[in-house]
């Protein structure tokens, strides 16, 4: 039975959202990526954002009362089908979440002239946080240049003179998201006096890691900083401990810290670190909700309610909750459009208050957004694999934000410059 | 003058000044090279008898090692999952035959090879409905490999040889033996052998299409099951793993599409070759992640000079 509903399920997924736009309430459709090689990473947290939005619906009947919408439309982590899943889901939704810095970066243009927000929480073009260039586009909490600069800060114990000399080895996966922290770290590689090694991973190359971790061995860094997704993770970690790294020296961006990647190693994993903007509270109000509302009546598919993926689908799903009440507030209407969410989004004030109205202590650093502000920069904890599970290792972290903005800012020009016309709110200070 | 130093004079200085690390290369090479010749000969057997270029290799590899973790999960215990994963396989080559193969029996090659690319796609959406799109844990220990490591230290440095690799070696090795044996030694392995030479031929002599076409399916499941478990031993079982089957396509035209010494040799000089490649020219000059395309450019040197592979057959048409 249980897979005669997963071959329903697979069928409406793959009829398409034709109907999607045709159903009440707010249309928020999401660009799922549950199958693929990077499946591993997509599930849980998908389900997470999918749970919560079920939660709100059933628990209040949605947002100020109007149901979410929340399709899902399936890229396989495709840019191609991403694209092509934007165009398919644009006309009536008020958001799009491209789910892949590829899929972001192509969307990117469309959106000023499409006029739907781009919300891309941890993930896509790091300059979207210059909302004055960017007036479409939100990658809240924390942009991957901030994650950078963090576990930099994580890797020299708070002093950055102290990286000096150090070599710092960057395993990436040879794509945009894997590339996207490159300018940072060679820019701070310069300032602090430190060497970059880049060791890029192809998408076919992901499960056969051997020859970047030859290329470590010989290289011999002081840190290896993964920037990876999906199968590459697991494969990455596996490879870590074949090869006898010490595992203490090895980061992981906040896409690398997946449960089920350090289960397979177990033990052997013990004191890999992983940044992330997101932490688990198992006792958390919110949990006990969709426990109540989603889980115990089968809504939900996921296993490990626990995890750390899951949980951050949960916070994702709230950070474009509470864009739209925003402008449900603002603008008087439960039916909000996409301009009015954009509005929203510019002005997020997820308070440790508000965190504790929304029975969500703790899983997301307090944070807010601005009209040039679009990513908010809360800080991030560092994670440590304990052999078991992940726990939190020190206190917030914050981005070095005076070394990072002059970049955002250049960046951000060149891109405008490289797309003109594109349009600048100039009313934004 | 510092890139022909780069290219023809630091590599072999680096080789000679730390031939630990040349060993440990090759050796990594070596064994991705075993688990490439394996996926290739997968290709090569179906090929030779039936003449079509069976792209579902690949996801065969993933879909056996999926069903046998996930009958694992379900409680059964490893050595029965094991013996049921070939029952599955079994029962995929004999559907593959009556449901796909049977009815296109005489249609031109391609309309042969677009239904094993059909045969790939419903095996991707089947298994991810079936087993879902998480990567899963190889069942290693419960099979009884030996995990750990043993640690050598040839002239005075440092050798790694993973007990997961060697045992992979090995089989794999066993394996390669085992199908030479059949092809060469028994009835239906000459019966294999003779369809791949002459159909007509050999259906004029009572050999069944159907019979052979189910067993080299079977076979080629078989492979990828030991496939699966080497792969999935080493970076877990997920989705990814059928694009590394691909990863033979290379090995098939280096070594020929119908010789199974060329998949074997192809599978193993690829896998070396490339590994040595990046290490000592590839990520030097080029910043690495050459093995995306290593494999494909020293194939097409050599189909530039021999056509049919290194091993293939060289056919000549007279008009």
């Amino acid at each position: 039975m249980k897979t005669f509903t997963k071959l329903t399920l697979a069928t409406a997924l793959s009829l398409g959202l034709g109907g999607a736009a045709m159903a009440e309430g707010i249309f928020a459709p999401n660009l799922t990526y549950r199958t693929g090689p990077f499946a591993a990473t997509g599930i849980p947290l998908m389900n997470g954002q999918k749970d919560y939005m079920t939660m709100l619906n059933e628990r209040d009947g949605g947002i100020g009362g109007v149901p979410i919408n929340f399709e899902e439309c399936e890229t396989g982590y495709s840019t191609e089908k991403g694209v092509e899943c934007y165009e398919r889901t644009k006309a009536n939704a008020v958001v799009t979440q491209p789910w892949s810095t590829g899929i972001t970066l192509q969307v990117l243009p469309k959106t000023n002239t499409d006029m739907i927000p781009i919300l891309a929480p941890g993930y896509g073009f790091s300059p979207m946080a210059n909302g004055k260039v960017f007036q479409w586009a939100f990658n809240p909490p924390a942009s991957y240049w901030d994650g950078a600069s963090m576990i930099m800060q994580h890797i020299a114990g708070g002093d950055m003179s102290t990286l000096s000399g150090k070599k710092i080895a960057l395993l990436h996966l040879d794509h945009p998201f894997g590339k996207e922290p490159i300018p940072v770290l060679e820019a701070m590689a310069a300032e602090y006096g430190f060497e970059l090694v880049l060791v890029p991973v192809g998408l076919k190359e992901m499960q056969n890691q051997s020859a970047q971790w030859l290329t470590i061995r010989r290289e011999r860094p002081d840190n290896v900083v993964m920037w990876g997704w999906g199968a590459m993770n697991a494969s990455a970690i596996a490879e870590a401990v074949k090869t006898k790294y010490p595992m203490d020296q090895f980061y992981g961006v906040w896409w690398a810290g997946h449960d089920a990647d350090l289960k397979q190693v177990g033990e052997a994993g013990t004191g890999y670190k992983s940044i992330s903007w997101s932490m688990p509270q198992p006792d958390a109000p919110v949990m006990a909700d969709i426990k109540q509302h989603v889980a115990d009546t089968g809504m939900t598919e996921q296993e490990d309610p626990n995890s750390v993926f899951y949980q951050r689908g949960i916070v994702i799903s709230m950070i474009l909750a509470e864009g739209i009440a925003a402008a449900q507030a603002e603008f008087g209407t439960g039916e909000i459009n996409a301009e009015q969410l954009r509005w929203g989004l510019e002005n997020l004030d997820i308070s440790e208050a508000r965190l504790a109205e929304l029975g969500m202590t703790g899983m997301v650093p307090p944070f807010s957004t601005s009209c040039s502000n679009h990513t908010g920069h809360s800080g991030a904890w560092m994670l440590e694999w304990d052999g078991e599970k992940f726990v939190q290792s020190g206190d917030l972290l914050q981005a070095d934000r005076s070394f990072i903005e002059p970049l955002e800012l250049a960046q951000s020009a060149e891109y405008a410059d490289a797309n003109a016309p594109w349009p600048i709110n100039e009313d934004c200070e | 003058m510092e890139l022909l130093n780069k290219i023809f004079v630091a590599p072999f200085a680096d080789m000679v000044s730390a031939p630990d690390f040349l060993m440990q290369v090759l050796w990594e090479g070596l064994v991705s090279g075993v688990l490439y010749a394996l996926i290739a000969l997968g290709f090569v057997l179906i090929y030779r008898s039936s003449r079509i270029f069976n792209f579902a290799q690949g996801i065969m590899v993933v879909f056996a090692a999926l069903t046998l973790v996930g009958l694992h999960e379900m409680g059964v215990p490893a050595w029965i999952s094991v013996a049921l994963t070939l029952g599955v396989m079994f029962g995929l080559a004999v559907t593959v035959e009556r449901v796909v193969l049977r009815p296109l029996v005489g249609q031109p090659d391609i309309i042969l090879f677009m239904a094993t690319i059909g045969i790939t796609l419903f095996l991707i959406g089947f298994g991810e409905i079936i087993f879902g799109g998480e990567n899963k844990q190889m069942i290693t220990a419960d099979l009884g490999i030996p995990t750990g490591d043993v640690v050598l230290e040839p002239f005075g440095g440092l050798l790694i040889l993973q007990h997961i690799d060697i045992t992979a070696v090995v089989v794999a090795g066993l394996l390669v033996l085992g199908l030479l044996l059949f092809l060469n030694r028994t009835r239906m392995g000459r019966a294999i052998r003779a369809l791949g030479d002459d159909h007509q031929a050999a259906l004029s002599v009572g050999i069944s299409l159907q019979t052979v076409w189910v067993l080299v399916w079977f076979i080629a499941g078989i492979i990828a099951l030991v496939t699966g478990i080497a792969w999935g031993s080493r970076a877990g079982v997920s989705f990814a793993l059928e694009v590394i089957a691909y990863k033979a396509l290379p090995v098939l035209m280096l070594g020929g599409l119908e010789s199974i010494t060329g998949a074997i040799i192809g599978g193993l000089m690829i896998g070396m070759l490339e590994k040595l490649f990046e290490i000592y020219w590839g990520g030097p000059l080029l910043g690495g992640n050459t093995e995306s395309w290593f494999a494909y450019v020293l194939a097409l040197i050599v189909l530039l000079f021999r056509p049919q592979g290194l091993f293939g057959e060289k056919i000549i048409e007279r008009v």
